[in-house]
C-alpha cells in the first residue's frame, strides 16, 4: 500500500520531471568530470597527404571578440601532436613548418571546457602558392 | 443522426481545428525562429531566410554557459523565484482566507486592493527602494524577492477558489477544534490545488522575468538575475546572434517547462469562480 503510494507520487509530473532533469544533470556532470583533462590530439599532414614531423602547432583560445595564444607544440615523427593543457571550450589550431607552408586556421568547438578531443581531420599544410 | 447533419458537424469541427492550427502556428513561429537561430546563429536579416535549420549545433549554448557567469545568474534567479513562490503561496492564502470571512470593512479592503492593482509598480519604486534600503536588504536575495512576496491577482485567485469550499465543511472543521490556520492548511489548500498551481506559475513567471526591480537594487554583478544578465550580455557583445538567442532560450526554458507541467491546474485556477453568479 505504502509502496503504491510512493510510486504514485514518483510518477506525478511535478516529481518525475525534476527527477529526470536531476538525473540528466548528474550524469552529464559525471561525464564531464571523467573527460575534462584538456587533451587535444591531432595529426599534421603536408600538401601530399603525408605526415609532417617537426611542424609547429599553435593553439589559440577564442573568445567572443578576441583570440589569445594558449601555446605551441611540435609534431612527432608520425605527424601527431598533443596538447595537454587546454582549458577552453572554443579553440583554434594552426600548423606551420618552415619551408613547407602553413595550414588554415581550424576552429574546434567543444561541448565543455577542457574536453578531451581527437581531431577527426588532420591539419593540412598548404604549399605556398 | 442524419448524414447531412453529420457532415455539417464534421465540417464545423474541421474548420475550427484549422483556425486553431493557424493561430497556434502564428503563436509558435517566433519561438521556433528563436530556437532555430540559437542552433544555427543565422542572422535574422539574411535573405532568403532558411525555414529548416542549416547545420544546427549546440555550441552557442556552451558559449553562453562559459563566457558569462550564467550558472551564477541562474542560481540567483532560482533563489529569488523560490522565495517569491513560497511567500505567494503562504501570504496570498492567508489574505484570501481572511477576505472570505465576513467582517466590518471587508468591502472597503477589497476595493482598496482592487484599486491598488491599477497603480503601476514604477510609481512605487522610490518608496520601495527606500524601504528596502532601510531594512538593509539591498543587494540581497530577500530584497530582490520582497516586492513580489504577495500579488493582488493571486489573492483573488485564492479567494475565488476558497469561496467554492462549502461553508459546512469549514464549520465542521471548527467544531472538530481546528484553528483558523489549521483550516487553511488542512482544508482550504488541499481543496484549492488549482489556485496553488496558479499562484506558483504566476509568481514564478513574474519574479523570473522581473527586470526593473533587480536593476534598481542590485549593485554587485554576482547578484544579478537572468534578465539583468541578458541586458548586460547585449551591451557587451553586439554581433553574437546565435549566443544571444541561445541565452533567450535558456532564460525562457524554465518558465515554459513549469507552465507545461502545471497548465491544467493553472487554467482551472484562473477560471474557477469565473462562471459563478
Amino acid at each position: 500500500m505504502k509502496r503504491a503510494g510512493f510510486l504514485r507520487v514518483l510518477r506525478h509530473r511535478f516529481v518525475a520531471v525534476p527527477l529526470v532533469i536531476a538525473v540528466i544533470v548528474v550524469a552529464w556532470n559525471l561525464y564531464v568530470a571523467a573527460h575534462n583533462d584538456g587533451i587535444v590530439r591531432g595529426e599534421v599532414v603536408g600538401p601530399d597527404g603525408r605526415p609532417v614531423a617537426g611542424a609547429t602547432v599553435s593553439m589559440m583560445e577564442q573568445n567572443f571578440t578576441t583570440n589569445s595564444d594558449r601555446g605551441k607544440t611540435q609534431t612527432r615523427a608520425d605527424g601527431s601532436f598533443e596538447f595537454t593543457d587546454n582549458r577552453s571550450h572554443n579553440i583554434q589550431l594552426r600548423a606551420e613548418k618552415a619551408g613547407l607552408g602553413r595550414s588554415r586556421l581550424v576552429v574546434v568547438r567543444l561541448y565543455f571546457q577542457a574536453q578531451n578531443v581527437t581531431l577527426r581531420a588532420p591539419l593540412r599544410i598548404e604549399a605556398r602558392g | 443522426m442524419m448524414p447531412s447533419r453529420r457532415v455539417d458537424r464534421a465540417w464545423k469541427h474541421a474548420s475550427l481545428h484549422l483556425a486553431l492550427l493557424a493561430v497556434s502556428f502564428c503563436m509558435l513561429l517566433p519561438f521556433y525562429w528563436v530556437l532555430k537561430t540559437s542552433l544555427t546563429g543565422e542572422n535574422i536579416f539574411v535573405y532568403p531566410p532558411s525555414v529548416i535549420p542549416v547545420d544546427p549545433h549546440p555550441f552557442y549554448y556552451v558559449d553562453v554557459w562559459y563566457y558569462i557567469p550564467f550558472p551564477r545568474y541562474l542560481l540567483n534567479s532560482v533563489v529569488v523565484s523560490v522565495l517569491a513562490i513560497a511567500a505567494n503561496v503562504v501570504f496570498n492564502a492567508l489574505a484570501a482566507y481572511a477576505l472570505t470571512r465576513h467582517f466590518r470593512g471587508r468591502g472597503a479592503i477589497i476595493t482598496v486592493l482592487l484599486s491598488c492593482m491599477m497603480i503601476p509598480f514604477q510609481t512605487t519604486i522610490v518608496p520601495a527602494y527606500l524601504i528596502t534600503a532601510k531594512l538593509g536588504l539591498l543587494n540581497s536575495y530577500l530584497g530582490l524577492a520582497l516586492p513580489t512576496f504577495s500579488t493582488i491577482v493571486c489573492i483573488f485567485v485564492y479567494k475565488a477558489s476558497f469561496e467554492a469550499v462549502p461553508r459546512s465543511l469549514i464549520d465542521a472543521a471548527r467544531i472538530d477544534g481546528l484553528s483558523e490556520l489549521q483550516i487553511i492548511r488542512r482544508i482550504m489548500l488541499p481543496l484549492a490545488t488549482s489556485a496553488v498551481a496558479t499562484n506558483v506559475v504566476l509568481s514564478f513567471v513574474w519574479s523570473w522575468n522581473n527586470f526593473l526591480w533587480p536593476l534598481i537594487i542590485v549593485r554587485d554583478p554576482m547578484m544579478q538575475t537572468l534578465p539583468l544578465g541578458l541586458s548586460r550580455f547585449l551591451s557587451y557583445h553586439e554581433n553574437t546572434t546565435g549566443a544571444l538567442y541561445a541565452f533567450c532560450i535558456m532564460v525562457l526554458a524554465p518558465g515554459i517547462l513549469l507552465f507545461l507541467m502545471a497548465q491544467k491546474e493553472f487554467i482551472r485556477g484562473l477560471t474557477s469562480g469565473a462562471t459563478k453568479a
